[in-house]
């Protein structure tokens, strides 16, 4: 079992049972030094890692957050590269391709951390943040949905607090001036009074006990007619529109079965002359968008249609006497 | 003796019946009727059990389509066997009457301990173990072993239930513990599976609390139990605390450690199944890449590993992207339990809420909330992959993953408090992370939700409107029904005071105060001296204890006591205790008389009778509040109050008085028994305090015992004994608080029994 007293320095192997003081650093590679080794190693600002001959500088090193050194190791680079690998899950327009995405920024991660791969991973770091320069700014200001909604829920818990507080205030002075005034009845009323001073003093306690303790009124919130909250934490708080993956539309040309000759085509209309017997349109025809090569195409096509249909060929003829006889 | 109640014809296995079981009937009925929850409380001994078997057996019999099920929730194997005994006496009922077999299925459903058959594996001595032993002969993995390699050990009554006794539905008839075994060893099939299976269509269940109630646990047995089925909570009144619990999470620097441990050992186990077996890694990862959730065949042998209570809606996501490899998923769990290490290192107690838990986590190692609600998901699933069959090993790791996914999962209603070290050893350092749940509402609510009727019942549930208020439903019946009895057998009193006038109070200014402890003496030494066989004591806490027996001892106080009865001190060890109660039972069974002084909230308060002689007067020193330091109980105050507009003092006196109800509430086991219960604290009269008692204390609490002295205690005492101890027969109850058929039927007790059914 690694416990925090065992931990030590790997140069001098101090410890922290033996010196509470011991501060343990750590650099770049992931290697602990206690403070005064660095001290003496790093004099001139910079050096190699005693334990993996690593060149770094004195500047970089910080205290050691975690016990294990793997892990320290890993937070930092996982820093450094979420800060470029920082593409929200409503940029993507499936879940899957999400998870994709994150699948790889941890395989950047566990590689840089395991040293695998150490070129070719960082290669590819540098060329997505080459590709992805602009959208690295954008998203840096941005917050996910899921942090939004917890500084929500923390802002709300800090007003209820603040709330509480108020009230509490409230309610103390509320009964200290109470028993100021209280007092104050007391007295006006022993002197004025022509009761026994007893009687007097016990139907004031009495009435002490039945007054009812001060009610707390919330100061108001402002709030629109529409319902949406006003104040910080709600901001983020719109939902992303959904992204829905759409299919584009693709013009495919109809097929109709004519049974009967091809009709001529537009061309042919005018080539062959069929139009000249059609009356031309009129401008105001035109205008609507008619043309006279229309109304003669389609009479023509509507000729045409049909004109090879024989039903009865192929074997189907004992079908076709049966029509006939019923 | 059938009883007509409410137009339903019941068959009541006894030729007696007590008025307040009758009512107890119609209540319980107007619940089912209308499809509703319902709270009833009514005084231990008065035959709840068979009331409540008799009118819904009836109910289900004749409206099946209304009502198809009987869930019987209790806490303790004794109890639950108690209630198959009941039942099995109805069934018998049932057949006498009707001549036809009656065609009801309840069976008793425990833990793999109680019920296992197997030669070897039922030898061992902790539920752990067992289960840990069934698993490796039963996990899916190592059954597919088997089939390749004979060698491979199974279990043959698992196995053979599973060839043939799936589809053989288990006849009609009550089935205990016993009956179970003894069927599973007719037939060579697995009690355990047998029960497993069979409860989906059995009429009625008989299981613990936590088959309903832990998540863990519920998600795999109570699935799939059908919505028209009514749940019954018998010794409901610590139900909040089960909820609490079940879903609270504590981690010590062990636990980390030990997952660490459980880290390394799976990270060998991985590589090692990458050279030799890669394939089936492969596979894990594709079936989390489609999302599937691992809804899979082999789910009820594995169970054990189960995840605590997610919305479904995460379950039918996909695994998050960057913990579906297992590398990846490890080296995330490292990080977590890292982070938490750090956490563990503090001076002063840290109080927090999840959201500001959530946003630190990812501060510090950027782990978002949506992983880390899959983490339980996802470790179960890899620790199946991975084919380990040492899981109750791994128990640690699974505590940190249930807990990342709690803490994700809910953002209201717990509340996270580090605490540096132990209140009572502040040098020693020690920290403990509590994850721990203040809303008893968040566990049962599904329960709630899901059944058409729940009741919630037992002897000690008074004040009644609490329930509804801290558990968050809405009952269509509560009430609370007092004990009819023949003659006075309770006395309840109130001391307040010793022979010199000292005001007697545990509370805290007069704990140390060595006159309040001397009066206490002296009202024991007093009692000692007057009443027979056994007596009973309870403290506040087992410091109290301690602390006023060795006082006592230099007063001498002791010595006075020893020379009527003998003394008997129940210890927080388990073993002891019950040999000291045993010892205990048989001075009260050949006549020397003996005390035992215990603590309330103890072992001994809670599951132990002390009917008739076992315990003829009950002592409560001093109010058994809850100590109240406790962050967590401070945490839970408080959102009670912010919440369920519950204010503190009225929860604690509530939490205290049922205490205090429930121990002196073990004298009286049923109507012929009678005993003294003595309150020795001043804060007792108090109205709010005596208010928060049972119906059916407060009954007996009359004006005139409410401010006693010591020897006014005595004199009182003396006389109900005197007058308890005259022979008592039967036809001294028939007809007031005993009733046949005829009499329940008179015009005269209708009229009685309608009455005390509006009051209620």
């Amino acid at each position: 079992m690694e416990m925090l007293d065992d931990q030590a320095c790997p140069r001098c192997k101090s410890t922290k049972f033996r010196n509470p003081a011991l501060k343990l650093l750590v650099n770049v590679c992931g290697h602990t030094l206690c403070e005064n080794c660095v001290e003496v190693l790093f004099v001139r600002g910079s050096g190699a890692c005693p334990s993996c001959n690593t060149p770094l500088r004195r500047n970089q090193f910080r205290v050691q957050e975690f016990e294990d050194a793997y892990v320290e190791k890993e937070v930092d680079i996982r820093k450094r590269i979420l800060k470029e690998f920082n593409r929200q899950e409503d940029e993507f327009t499936s879940l899957q391709e999400y998870n994709d995405y994150l699948e790889e920024v941890e395989t950047i991660i566990f590689n840089l951390t395991n040293e695998i791969d150490m070129e070719a991973t960082k290669k590819k770091v540098e060329l997505y943040r080459k590709k992805n320069k602009e959208s690295i700014m954008k998203n840096r200001s941005k917050q996910s949905s899921d942090q939004a909604y917890l500084e929500a829920l923390i802002q709300e818990e800090k007003e209820k607090e603040e709330e509480k507080r108020q009230q509490l205030q409230f309610l103390e002075r509320q009964t200290k001036s109470q028993k100021k005034r209280d007092k104050e009845a007391l007295i006006d009323e022993l002197i004025y009074s022509d009761m026994p001073a007893a009687r007097v003093i016990a139907s004031h306690t009495a009435n002490v006990e039945t007054q009812e303790a001060p009610v707390f009124k919330l100061p108001k919130k402002m709030t629109l007619a529409t319902g949406i909250k006003v104040g910080l934490g709600y901001q983020d708080t719109f939902l992303p529109v959904p992204k829905q993956e759409v299919v584009v539309y693709q013009y495919e040309e109809e097929h109709y079965e004519t049974y009967g000759p091809t009709a001529p085509t537009t061309e042919e209309i005018d080539t062959q002359r069929y139009n000249r017997h059609v009356r031309p349109a009129s401008p105001q025809g035109e205008a609507g968008g008619y043309g006279h090569n229309l109304a003669c195409l389609r009479a023509l096509q509507e000729a045409f249609s049909g004109l090879l249909f024989f039903p009865l060929i192929h074997g189907k003829k004992e079908e076709a006497s049966v029509m006939e006889t019923s | 003796m059938k009883l007509n109640v409410d137009g339903l014809l019941v068959y009541f296995p006894y030729d007696y019946i007590y008025p307040e079981q009758y009512t107890y009937m119609l209540e319980l009925k107007r619940a089912l009727d209308a499809k509703g929850h319902c709270v009833l409380e009514m005084p231990s001994g008065t035959g709840k059990t068979v009331s409540l078997l008799s009118l819904i057996v009836a109910y289900l019999r004749t409206n099946p389509s209304d009502l198809t099920k009987l869930i019987y929730c209790s806490r303790t194997v004794p109890e639950i066997e108690k209630v198959l005994e009941e039942l099995k006496g109805l069934v018998e009922y049932y057949e006498k009457e009707t001549g036809e077999p009656a065609n009801i299925l309840g069976l008793v459903l425990s833990s793999r301990k109680n019920m296992c058959i197997h030669p070897q594996v039922s030898k061992e001595h902790t539920g752990k173990l067992v289960d840990h032993k069934c698993h490796e002969l039963t996990a899916s993995f190592v059954r597919e072993r088997h089939n390749y390699d004979p060698t491979v050990p199974v279990c043959s009554f698992f196995e053979d239930f599973d060839a043939q006794g799936r589809d053989i539905p288990m006849a009609a008839g009550a089935y205990s513990l016993d009956d179970l075994k003894e069927a599973g060893r007719e037939n060579g099939w697995c009690p355990y599976f047998m029960a497993r299976h069979a409860i989906y269509h059995a009429n009625i269940i008989v299981y613990s609390y936590h088959y309903l109630l832990d998540p863990k646990i519920a998600e795999m047995v109570s699935k799939e139990l059908s919505k028209k089925s009514v749940v019954v909570f018998d010794e409901a009144h610590n139900i909040d605390n089960v909820c609490i619990d079940s879903l609270s999470v504590h981690i010590t620097r062990r636990t980390l450690d030990k997952s660490q441990n459980n880290l390394d050992a799976i990270k060998r186990n991985i590589e090692r199944l990458k050279e030799t077996d890669a394939q089936r890694l492969q596979e894990e990862y594709q079936r989390l890449v489609e999302g599937l959730r691992d809804a899979s065949q082999a789910r009820e042998m594995d169970a054990q590993m189960a995840n605590p209570v997610l919305p479904d809606a995460v379950l039918e996501e996909a695994v998050p992207g960057n913990i579906r490899q297992a590398e990846h998923f490890i080296a995330f769990m490292r990080r977590f339990v890292e982070y938490l290490k750090t956490r563990l290192r503090v001076q002063h107690v840290v109080a927090e809420s999840p959201p500001a838990f959530l946003k630190d986590v990812y501060g510090k190692v950027c782990i978002e909330r949506k992983p880390l609600r899959f983490c339980a998901e996802r470790l179960h699933s890899l620790l199946r992959t991975l084919e380990l069959t040492e899981i109750q090993e791994m128990a640690p790791l699974t505590l940190v993953a249930n807990f990342a996914t709690l803490v994700s999962t809910y953002t209201k209603g717990f509340s996270l408090i580090i605490e540096p070290f132990d209140d009572k050893t502040p040098t020693i350092p020690n920290p403990v992370l509590h994850f721990s749940c203040m809303d008893a509402s968040i566990a049962i609510k599904p329960v709630f939700d899901r059944f058409q009727s729940v009741v919630i019942t037992s002897g000690t549930l008074s004040p009644l409107e609490m329930y509804p208020k801290i558990l968050d439903f809405r009952p269509v019946t509560m009430a609370s029904f007092t004990m009819t009895l023949a003659r006075n057998c309770i006395c309840p009193m109130i001391v307040t005071k010793g022979n010199d006038q000292v005001t007697i109070s545990s509370k805290f200014e007069t704990r140390e105060d060595i006159a309040v402890i001397r009066n206490y003496g002296n009202l024991l030494v007093e009692l000692c001296k007057i009443v027979p066989d056994g007596m009973v004591c309870f403290f506040t806490s087992y410091m109290y204890m301690e602390n006023i027996v060795a006082s006592w001892y230099e007063q001498g106080i002791i010595d006075s006591i020893q020379k009527n009865k003998l003394l008997f001190i129940e210890t927080q060890d388990g073993a002891e205790t019950s040999v000291a109660l045993q010892n205990y039972y048989k001075a009260c069974e050949n006549g020397r008389g003996a005390v035992l002084l215990s603590v309330a909230r103890g072992k001994v308060s809670e599951g132990i009778d002390f009917d008739h002689h076992y315990g003829r007067a009950v002592v409560m020193f001093g109010i058994p509040y809850v100590y109240t330091q406790s962050r967590i109980l401070k945490a839970r105050l408080e959102y009670l109050r912010d919440q369920f507009q519950i204010r503190e003092n009225d929860f604690l006196t509530f939490d205290a008085m049922k205490h205090a109800a429930q121990c002196v509430g073990r004298a009286i086991r049923s109507k012929t028994d009678y005993g003294i219960m003595i309150f020795a604290d001043k804060r007792f009269s108090r109205a709010d305090k005596r208010g928060k008692l049972p119906k059916w204390i407060q009954e007996h609490l009359k004006d005139s015992v409410l401010n006693l002295s010591t020897d006014e205690a005595i004199q009182l005492s003396k006389r109900f004994l005197r007058h308890m101890a005259q022979p008592f027969r039967r036809e001294d109850q028939l007809g007031l608080s005993l009733l046949t058929l005829e009499q329940l039927e008179s015009a005269e007790m209708r009229k009685k029994v309608e009455q005390t059914a509006h009051q209620a």
